[in-house]
């Protein structure tokens, strides 16, 4: 390439890729509004804006379990048809146990399970003497992990709806899936997460009041004599005023069907109201055209009875069945405006199906994230000056020239990483502050390597030609090497970690085509051709 | 006249001395040894799992003050600190994992999300007002995976450059080097030990990136070496290294100097939160310098005395 050529395409390069960068210093309405600015910029990470970074781990697994014991059901059916009723069946774990009573029933169960239940893998063990054989099962691979990517995706759907709420939703959150079985959730702007959002399970069920007492003690001691009638289960209802002392004690006891009449499953809508009446926040919820005729059918044959609504196996309230409801219902029980709103997103967006653990959150405050910005910042500028006035008192006009490349260098690390929307972290700018100081090596390298020429007593035209041409390799195996420690801890970090691995790999690309390629061109512009004696470095 | 730090006329021995240099290596490496015996390995919240809260005070108060206000709460395995100037910022830390699930009781689920919103009540009922500026939790399966992902990152870097390195000089080059830079993070982790100091994924990173950087010197030198056994028929190994080491002295130096200016504006400006990666790295840049004249090449010596048989046939 002529050198006219090689001018014009760098100064094209370093051009595009610095207005690439210039997003980064106006703010949005400016960018969006001039068509000179590019849209992109980069994003702050959350410990410089401040704000919550949450990685949960749904226990995948308990879907395993879930899906055996629907399946333990389905068997159940089957042999019932069959007639046979003896059959012991236990779900532990990833695995369901059968114990049938006698040798044929084994027979017949092993043929069943051969036929329609494919989706187990079935492993016999021979009884102890005279005992029948039992049978151990497992979902086969393919299908556990069918199950638990289901489980996953319906876990992300129900946070991402939860978080992308319109009533309680904060803006520019993200729901991302980290590796398989985890799930990232980063909130801005927030120093705590809300706890609607992970924390309640929000299983929403309707059960008719068999019985009630003011606490499970007094309640079970009805049924002393008889024990619980059969299907039936206590549950509870906690004083909920918040601010009130009282709050978390049981102050109810019901006795109720195991198995719910009416789940939130059937729900297409749910929404927090103030009752003027009443003068108290309540959620309002509607059904879908199934969930209309079991609640209807259920209110009217029940009018007259206490219907509990139950969250999460606990009795949020218990109003009188006054008359037949079919679209719509409303749950009072001394909400707050957040506590209603809470609940009504949860009922909106739908039960996580599964236990969820944080396994990691790091929450930064929007001041600490501020002080961040200013003290990185501050590091970079006087880093970048110390490296100017040193290797300009150092190599003089050399110096100016590997100044000239470190601005250079600077700009188009920027306008990269807005060209990616890649996102800033603190470590990020310890990584931009190592990438200056790495910058300057390897000018630092070529200039002692073309001093060396010229004690050589080569003219300064060849040192320099000589001088670039013979650091060029040792430059890029240094680089190479550097890049690599980089993308691995790109590979293995997590969080803002991940930040300083960008930039410092953007940062080595940049810097290598900073110190090759334009201060190279720097020095054809001055001596260029013309027979110098001296050479400035 | 150009300016100078290193005379181009400089010629050290520096091949003849590394008696000296692996007596200082293992003194220090030693010292790490004794540290780690005395403080432990000391593993940050990335690395040990726990919660960690930054707050910050209105009012002046102490260590004291905020153990009492937190010793209702029993939380595990508390420490405070002070945190920065003054006696306004703290860092507390305790132990204890936490979970949100249907099969727990709604309270104890409450109560376990809590603790840190609890840990901030407490403080405000008793001292005053408190803001929470950061607070960090790492399960203990993170913690774990972090821990084993730390070390296989470190693993797989150094086999990789070790291939690199095979790859760009032959494989007598690459040892010497390699063993430079576990040399360099071994020292600087025995430092670290030394000190007491925390392991986190800071520290981790900074480790890295020296992994990475500490080369950068080692290569300036081999690839010296490389070009002077090109440019001769015969040679006498020592005396090219020493050559090799002397001639590339001064970049070695400058780019180092160069690199610990920025990282020593990181390490004074650059704010409490990134101060142990600008530390470690500070720390590694020093030891890598060092490493690159005084174990790389007498490494690549002892190697082609033992093993290699080219060099002096040549």
């Amino acid at each position: 390439m002529s050198t006219r050529a090689r001018v014009i395409s760098t100064l094209l390069v370093v051009g595009l890729l610095s207005w690439s960068g210039i997003g980064n210093f106006f703010d949005r309405e400016h960018r969006e509004a001039n068509p000179l600015i590019p849209d992109h910029a980069l994003r702050l990470g959350l410990d410089l804006r401040g704000g919550a970074h949450v990685v949960l781990g749904p226990d995948l697994d308990a879907s395993v379990t879930n899906e055996l014991a629907r399946i333990e059901g389905m068997l159940q059916e089957r042999l019932e048809d069959d007639g046979i009723t003896a059959v012991r069946m236990v779900v532990s774990g990833l695995e369901l146990r059968i114990q049938p009573a006698t040798e044929s029933d084994a027979e017949k169960l092993r043929s069943l399970l051969a036929d329609d239940f494919s989706v187990l893998d079935v492993s016999e063990e021979s009884g102890a003497a005279g005992a029948p054989t039992q049978f151990r099962a497992t979902l086969v691979s393919q299908e556990a992990d069918a199950v638990r990517e289901r489980a996953m995706q319906q876990v992300l759907e129900v946070l991402r709806r939860r978080i992308n709420d319109p009533q309680t939703g904060i803006a520019e959150s993200v729901v991302t899936r980290q590796g398989d079985s985890r799930v990232l959730v980063q909130i801005p702007g927030v120093d705590r997460v809300p706890e609607g959002i992970v924390k309640t399970t929000g299983l929403l069920e309707f059960k008719i009041v068999k019985d009630y007492a003011e606490s499970p003690e007094l309640l079970r001691q009805k049924y002393a004599e008889t024990g619980l009638p059969e299907g039936t289960e206590i549950a509870v209802e906690r004083a909920k005023p918040e601010g009130d002392e009282k709050q978390g004690r049981v102050i109810g006891a019901y006795l109720l069907n195991e198995v719910a009449d009416i789940t939130g499953e059937h729900l297409v809508d749910a929404y927090s109201r103030f009752d003027q009446q009443i003068q108290e926040w309540q959620v309002n919820f509607v059904w879908s055209d199934v969930g209309s005729r079991i609640f209807a059918k259920l209110t009217e044959e029940n009018i007259g009875k206490p219907l509990a609504v139950l969250l999460d196996g606990e009795v949020v309230t218990a109003p009188t069945i006054r008359g037949r409801i079919a679209r719509q219902g409303q749950i009072t029980g001394a909400y707050s405006q957040a506590s209603a709103a809470e609940l009504a997103i949860i009922l909106r967006a739908g039960s996580l199906p599964i236990d969820i653990t944080i396994e990691e959150e790091r929450t930064i405050g929007p001041a600490l994230g501020q002080d961040s910005i200013d003290s990185g910042l501050r590091a970079s500028a006087v880093g970048v000056l110390l490296i100017v006035v040193f290797v300009v008192y150092y190599y003089r006009l050399s110096g100016v020239y590997a100044s000239i490349g470190l601005v250079a260098n600077l700009l188009m690390l920027l306008g990269l990483m807005s060209m990616f929307g890649a996102t800033l972290t603190l470590p990020g700018i310890a990584g931009l502050v190592l990438t200056v100081g790495m910058a300057v090596d390897a000018n630092v390298i070529i200039f002692e390597r073309i001093r060396e020429e010229l004690r050589a007593g080569r003219a300064p035209r060849a040192a320099v030609a000589s001088g670039f041409s013979k650091a060029r390799d040792a430059i890029l195996d240094a680089n190479v090497t550097t890049l690599f420690t980089a993308i691995i801890l790109f590979q293995f970090g997590t969080g803002p970690v991940k930040g300083f691995a960008v930039t410092l790999s953007v940062g080595i690309l940049t810097s290598v085509f900073a110190a090759l390629v334009i201060t190279r061109l720097l020095y054809e512009w001055k001596p260029g051709q013309a027979n110098v004696t001296e050479l400035s470095i | 006249m150009p300016v100078e730090l290193i005379r181009s006329d400089t010629h050290i021995d520096f091949l003849g001395r590394w008696k000296i240099a692996v007596g200082v290596s293992l003194a220090v490496l030693l010292a790490g040894v004794a540290g780690f015996a005395v403080n432990g390995l000391r593993l940050g919240l990335d690395f040990a799992g726990g919660t960690e809260a930054q707050v910050r005070f209105a009012t002046d108060t102490d260590e004291g003050a905020i153990r009492d206000a937190l010793s209702p709460l029993q939380l595990e395995g508390i420490s405070v600190v002070r945190y920065g100037a003054g006696h306004q910022e703290f860092l507390v830390k305790f132990k204890g994992e936490r979970r949100v699930g249907n099969t727990e009781p709604a309270t104890e689920i409450t109560a376990r999300n809590d603790r840190v919103i609890a840990m901030a009540e407490a403080l405000e009922a008793n001292i005053g007002k408190v803001e929470l500026e950061r607070t960090e939790y790492v399960g203990p399966k993170v913690g774990a995976e972090l821990r084993e992902d730390g070390l296989e990152a470190m693993g797989y870097a150094c086999v990789l450059i070790l291939a690199y390195l095979a790859f760009r000089f032959s494989a007598r080059f690459a040892p010497g080097a390699v063993l430079a830079l576990v040399h360099d993070v071994f020292v600087t982790a025995s430092i670290w030990l030394v000190f007491g100091l925390e392991f986190d994924l800071r520290v981790l990173a900074a480790l890295l990136a020296i992994m990475g950087y500490s080369l950068n010197d080692t290569i300036i030198v081999f690839d010296r070496v490389r070009e002077n056994m090109e440019r001769r028929t015969t040679y006498d190994l020592p005396s090219v290294l020493n050559e090799s080491v002397n001639q590339t002295l001064s970049r070695t130096l400058l780019t180092s100097l160069t690199t610990l200016a920025t990282v020593l504006a990181l390490l004074f400006l650059g704010g409490d939160v990134i101060r142990p990666f600008a530390l470690a790295m500070t720390i590694g840049i020093v030891v890598g310098t060092y490493s690159s004249i005084y174990v790389a090449s007498p490494t690549l010596l002892w190697l082609e005395n033992r093993f290699g048989d080219q060099a002096k046939a040549s």
